[in-house]
């Protein structure tokens, strides 16, 4: 994405409200929701616009758990680590992961490929152990099926790299 | 005045209006509460150390407040003292001892509650973390924020909740005031300084000189700032100068009176 | 004969839509289509909120017949068409001691609550406002409509209505004192930030029945007089935000909300706010910090929020299951509502109970029935037949309940007194294998993240609190670390600064008060008696119980089982990573645990 694209987009996210603090929580999540995190600039034009500081909102940014200002992977993995889903042993989900993609909750793939996070509740507790990828939800998983499900992703992924490649070879 | 109260704190008789702070009851009285996160400075109390617990008994009812923050409305017996208060006061500043273990001032107030508690023997056990100074009374950002610099906040949230500037880099908005460093109970904000130079939150600031006496006048950024928020011209000499060069001159005004 | 009057109900709440539910719902419409019958002579395909039993979704029903058909697949549309007139789809009803129900009553998971909240989750259409008001809806606030204030106070006064959020403050008093403060504007507040892991109620009720959550809003907003509420729902919720959201505009577009309410002289607006994600938002300061624009960071409550609140204002805040209780309380009457429940605990409560019980799903039940009955009657008992442990009550801030407790009716007072509560309604059954030490953690390791960190007792005591917690879970507690624990928390519960803290050690202090035993086996005997921490137990395949069906060894993510085909296999003690997959696999009982480290 180039930098001029980058900044409108922001901008438009930033104008579209009131120059209010009541709308600094919002306007971070449309801009988690447009980019996948919050780029720093983003949080230095937003402070601008409502005429704090960068520092204000850089404190919501780390305190809301929706919020992020690290790029996240491409896919993102959530495992659900509500009450239920723990107790059907949803860790187990995690430390699988790590032995396939080599990361654990909170961090990226090197490639850029998949993040992985612990969140909370989901609400399909019935249906525990959750795992949610780019929402789509696997439920009552068992640790087996996980190499499955992520061997699809990179599939499809090396899929449509090939089928672009090809295209651009015409 | 007729609605005044008279209240008890540790049995002696207190008079204060109401809405008044409990805290500031008992310290008008000479009644010393022990204190971290509350400052004369501000007249919001953050209540964040815990460690100004007092016992209050009202309308025959015991309960724990938070004395910075607690409006005193009607009247009743209040104990600084009580065993309960010693043993959670014990509590949290032997937890705020094991967070902030390079502190001298904490681990003085922690073992001294700890020893009217009986000892502190039980606490050894817990886990310390490594050359930790900050309590996170948040003093430094309210301080910070009142001045309405806002170049420091709380940062995450949680256990791992910490005080930093964005992305812990050093901050456009910082001007090397020392505000935070000043309120700060435990030492914990570092700065260093030079003849020319003042560097704290990873920015150094270069210093202004009074351009008569030669003292430092703090940094070019903080003169600068104090001037442009009370609309006055940037001043080139120190207080103190200045305040000279006003007596210097009523001298010589009322000399010919 | 089908004339126009039948209709397909398919459950489209969470869980149902995460098994598939939309699927169905499409080829149902799709078989209607091609069969003719979405013309003059249509069956409608409604799509529901929750309809309850999660575990057993997607669930349909067929109206009015009242056929009840669970586990559902796209696959099934045709036979179920057919059955609309014809003979039940016998594969998809609910069976019990080898015979089949056909009816929604028939099966005691329905049977045994007492829906009032959850009236119209699972049987409207939550995006019609027509659905809603064919069933009742707004009746209520016309009836507040004709009444002053004061008398809609009155009203909830009689029903005895309590927040249903956890605290259980009297609603009608929360609302008697906001309307007192002479200072304008006034705001009321939606709490919709459920963040307790494993409950699910007020996503469910916001989902299905949006509407509800509305009219009890603008009831309250008459009776505080306040011109602007704001709902305040959890980020993850996606389905009930949109939900909400429509239920919004189609109210303004029908003169319900707006400058004129249902024609008269009462305004109120209401708009929706996203949670960022943080469990301690549910606390009413941090909240309202939190729709201000600040970090949610709660604050010393001796003002409380009814006289300075949202941006320091006189606030109501209500928690969703509130709101939604008072539609029916001015449909039936304030004394109806009261006839339901316990002394002090009017009304019904709904649960999301999960966890190691049979039947797990959204369950709503007058306020003092008893345990026993929520997990045996309507749960259908423990997962597998096991032994139950305990169950857990409200969330992070709840406690562990055992067995000798179970016959405790549950209302706001009765487990408080056992150091647990009600709390806002999650209910997570635990069964022998769930160590109650590891439980204790999980909540811990949990609030370390989601306190705010302000205050110290709880930051650091929880911080202290993980420490102990996780050495006594591989294997090295000490002597001393129960009191210690018990010392740390009881501190946190009087010093902590807001609801969150002083509640945090509740897990930690019941588990130890019930499974004292429990403990102890960890820290003396370096024995997790559960056989749930990996770091003190090993696990065997017992050669006489097996049958050598080889499902352990395909669950096994460390390749760790070998073994013939109907032959004993065995666990290469040097790859198992202790998770427990080929325990909770074996059909046969023929993994057992043992101590690993020595005592």
């Amino acid at each position: 994405m180039n930098d001029a694209n980058h900044a409108s987009k922001i901008a438009r996210i930033i104008e579209a409200y009131p120059a209010d603090r009541r709308f600094a929580l919002a306007a971070m999540q449309d801009m988690q929701h447009e980019f996948n995190y919050i780029p720093a600039e983003g949080l230095s034009a937003l402070a601008a616009y409502l005429g704090c500081t960068t520092a204000h909102l850089y404190s919501m940014a780390t305190f809301y758990k929706a919020l992020s200002l690290n790029p996240k992977g491409e896919h993102i993995i959530k495992i659900c680590n509500g009450t239920a889903c723990h107790l059907r042993g949803s860790v187990n989900l995690a430390t699988e992961i790590k032995r396939v993609l080599g990361i654990e909750p909170g961090q990226t793939s090197a490639d850029g490929e998949f993040s992985v996070e612990y969140v909370n509740c989901l609400g399909s507790c019935a249906l525990a152990p959750v795992m949610v990828v780019d929402g789509m939800y696997y439920n009552k998983l068992k640790v087996d099926q996980i190499s499955g499900i992520i061997d699809r992703y990179k599939q499809e992924d090396a899929a449509r790299k090939d089928a672009k490649d090809g295209g651009d070879d015409d | 005045m007729s609605n005044t109260l008279t209240i008890t704190i540790d049995g002696r008789p207190c008079t204060c209006e109401p809405g008044e702070y409990l805290y500031d009851v008992a310290e008008r009285n000479g009644i010393h509460i022990p204190a971290l996160c509350r400052s004369d400075a501000f007249e919001d109390h953050r209540a964040c150390c815990r460690v100004c617990l007092v016992e209050v008994e009202e309308r025959g009812r015991r309960k724990v407040v938070t004395s910075c923050v607690y409006p005193v409305e009607r009247e009743c017996a209040v104990y600084t003292n009580s065993e309960k208060i010693i043993e959670e006061r014990a509590v949290t500043l032997a937890l705020l001892a094991k967070r902030a273990p390079s502190s001298d001032v904490i681990a003085d107030m922690a073992r001294e509650a700890g020893a009217a508690a009986g000892g502190a023997a039980g606490f050894d056990r817990l886990v310390t973390l490594d050359d930790e100074k900050c309590i996170l009374c948040g003093l430094c950002v309210q301080a910070c924020d009142s001045l309405g610099t806002g170049a420091i906040s709380t940062v995450n949230r949680g256990v791992d909740k910490k005080v930093s500037t964005p992305y812990d880099e050093p901050s456009e908005d910082c001007i090397g005031c020392l505000s935070c460093a000043n309120v700060c109970p435990t030492g914990a904000i570092e700065y260093t300084q030079d003849a020319t130079s003042r560097t704290i939150w990873n920015r150094t600031f270069e210093l202004a000189f009074c351009e008569r006496c030669g003292a430092p006048m703090g940094t070019k950024a903080a003169v600068s700032r104090a001037a442009q928020q009370t609309g006055i011209e940037e001043p080139h000499v120190c207080d103190a100068c200045r305040k000279k060069e006003l007596a210097d001159e009523m001298m010589r005004t009322y000399r010919y009176v | 004969m089908i004339n126009g009057t039948d209709k397909i109900l398919v459950c489209c709440g969470t869980s149902c839509i995460a098994n598939g539910a939309l699927d169905v719902a499409d080829a149902l419409e799709k078989e209607l289509a091609e069969r003719g019958l979405s013309g003059d002579v249509s069956v409608s395909v409604t799509r529901t909120g929750c309809s309850g039993e999660c575990e057993q979704g997607p669930i349909v029903r067929l109206m009015p017949r009242d056929l009840m058909y669970y586990r559902v697949g796209a696959r099934d549309a045709k036979a179920i068409v057919d059955s609309i007139d014809g003979t039940p789809v016998k594969k998809l009803l609910y069976r019990h001691d080898g015979q089949f129900f056909e009816h929604m009553s028939d099966n005691p998971f329905y049977a045994l609550q007492h829906k009032v909240v959850l009236k119209d989750v699972g049987v409207i259409d939550p995006l019609s406002l027509d659905d809603y008001r064919a069933r009742g809806g707004y009746e209520g606030l016309k009836r507040a409509l004709t009444m002053t204030p004061d008398e809609i106070i009155s009203e909830v006064e009689k029903s005895g209505l309590r927040g249903k959020g956890g605290a259980g403050f009297p609603t009608g008093r929360k609302w008697r004192s906001a309307a007192g403060y002479d200072e304008w504007p006034k705001y009321i507040v939606c709490n919709g930030d459920e963040g307790d892991p494993g409950a699910f109620m007020d996503g469910s009720t916001m989902e299905g029945c949006p509407h509800a959550v509305i009219e009890g809003m603008i009831i309250g907003a008459l009776a505080i007089g306040a011109e602007e509420g704001i709902l305040y729902i959890r980020d993850e919720y996606a389905l009930a935000r949109d939900h909400i959201q429509h239920a919004i505009d189609d109210a303004y577009e029908a003169g319900i909300l707006g400058d004129s309410v249902m024609g008269t002289s009462h305004k109120l607006h209401l708009s929706i706010v996203r949670g960022g994600g943080a469990f301690v938002c549910g606390e009413s300061t941090a909240l309202m910090a939190s729709i201000a624009g600040r970090v949610g960071e709660p604050r010393a409550k001796y003002i409380r929020s009814v006289q300075r609140g949202l941006f320091d204002k006189p606030t109501v805040l209500n928690n969703v299951e509130t709101l939604a209780s008072i539609p029916a309380i001015f449909r039936l009457g304030g004394d109806e509502y009261a006839k339901l429940g316990t002394g002090k605990s009017k009304g019904t409560k709904v649960f999301a109970m999960v966890g190691k019980v049979k039947h797990t799903g959204l369950v709503e039940v007058p306020m003092g029935t008893t345990l026993r009955t929520l997990i045996y009657d309507i749960g259908g008992g423990i997962m597998d037949d096991r032994p139950f442990k305990a169950i857990q009550t409200g969330g992070p801030s709840g406690g562990c309940i055992p067995e000798s407790l179970l016959d405790l009716p549950v209302d706001f007072d009765a487990l408080t007194e056992y150091g647990a509560m009600m709390g806002s309604g999650g209910m997570i059954v635990m069964d022998d294998r769930s160590c109650m030490v590891e439980v204790a953690r999980y909540y811990v390791d949990f609030l370390c993240e989601e306190s705010c960190g302000k205050c110290t007792p709880c930051r650091e005591g929880l911080r202290q609190m993980r420490a102990i917690l996780t050495d006594i879970c591989e294997g090295r507690g000490r002597e001393g670390d129960i009191e210690l624990l018990e010392r740390i928390g009881r501190t946190m519960q009087d010093a902590s600064l807001c609801a969150l803290g002083r509640t945090a050690p509740n897990p930690v202090l019941t588990t130890i008060r019930f499974f004292r035993d429990e403990y102890e086996a960890h820290i003396s005997r370096k024995e997790c008696p559960a056989g749930v921490c990996p770091d003190l137990t090993r696990f065997a395949i017992d050669a006489q119980a097996c049958t050598g069906c080889g499902m352990c060894s395909r669950v096994c993510p460390a390749d760790a089982i070998a073994g013939e085909l109907k032959a004993a296999h065995a666990i290469d003690p040097d790859k198992c990573i202790a998770c427990g997959s080929c325990r909770e696999a074996c059909r046969f009982d023929a993994v057992e645990t043992t101590r690993r480290m020595p005592a």
